[in-house]
């Protein structure tokens, strides 16, 4: 499983094509068959709690993209506030196990542990 | 040395920085600037702080006047945690009046430093967001950066963790943590 993170509109879909995805491989913050999912953030935000459970099923994913939503002023809201910071713990569970962890930063995609799949230029 | 960690919620900061500090001298001295604003508040700041102690610290709570404080024993290392919390402390008083926090926090860490070998400093990224705060808060967020940047303008090492992950900004990691990393 490779984790891509970083921010809105930073460029982690557009990796992941790069990759060899093709849109209808990717699920929108559901988990179903396919081997991608993106804006995994919304299963957290949701749900909090579910953060361990979920790491175990996205273990059997080839691609989780997750928005990085850490941030940014922290939250009044309880339930805003626990999904940011289980998203956060979600993201530590999923790199501790991933083969690679892409940051992406203006669209450049960073690697933060692990190795690509061969072929592919990477900025350390 | 003065280590400053970054990062958004829940990156990984407090538990690299306990693994930072148990890499370096002791005394070790956990300074908890969390003020609680009730008694479930309370609560949770008296089960960090046993935890803490469990872990080999003596731990202090410190909200505001860093500057003036006095730890027991000179030497060691010193956790400030966070920098976000003093700086809203030293910031707004109870009316919400606003003060100019910054030579308050950086006094505060600077008599840290000249009391302890090694400070580790752990500090939030709160300024990546859509903004569209009122002014206090937004006084807040930019306060914050302010701090942040002159923190590392003085840091041996700056780390920033991403999924749990340090990634070296500034500086180099005490020898027996790059092996860990």
């Amino acid at each position: 499983m490779i984790l891509i993170v970083g921010g809105e509109g930073s460029g982690k879909r557009g990796f992941a094509r790069r990759l060899g995805y093709a849109d209808e491989d990717m699920a929108d913050g559901i988990l179903d068959r396919k081997p991608v999912i993106f804006h995994t953030e919304k299963l957290t935000m949701s749900d909090p709690e579910s953060a361990v459970a979920l790491s175990r099923a996205l273990m059997q994913k080839e691609i989780v993209i997750c928005n990085e939503v850490g941030s940014g002023i922290i939250p009044v809201r309880p339930q805003e506030r626990r999904g940011r910071e289980a998203t956060g713990r979600l993201c530590i569970l999923l790199a501790q196990e991933a083969e690679a962890v892409v940051r992406m930063v203006c669209g450049i995609p960073c690697v933060i542990k692990g190795q690509l799949p061969s072929g592919e230029d990477s900025i350390p | 040395m003065l280590y400053l960690l970054t990062g958004g919620s829940g990156c990984g900061k407090s538990t690299f920085a306990e693994a930072l500090c148990a890499a370096l001298p002791r005394p070790l001295f956990f300074i908890d600037t969390a003020m609680p604003a009730d008694a479930p508040e309370a609560e949770e700041a008296a089960r960090r702080q046993a935890r803490y102690r469990e872990h080999g610290f003596q731990t202090v709570a410190r909200y505001t006047d860093l500057a003036g404080l006095r730890l027991p024993q000179p030497g060691g290392t010193a956790l400030l945690e966070c920098i976000c919390n003093l700086t809203a402390n030293e910031m707004f008083d109870r009316q919400g009046r606003r003060t100019d926090p910054c030579g308050r926090v950086m006094a505060g860490v600077d008599a840290l430093r000249r009391q302890c070998g090694h400070v580790v400093v752990v500090t939030n990224d709160v300024g990546s967001d859509t903004g569209g705060y009122d002014a206090s808060t937004g006084a807040y967020v930019s306060a914050i950066g302010t701090i942040n940047a002159a923190l590392a303008e003085r840091a041996d090492a700056v780390l920033e963790l991403v999924c749990g992950i340090p990634l070296v900004r500034k500086g180099t990691l005490p020898t027996r943590m790059e092996a860990q990393i």
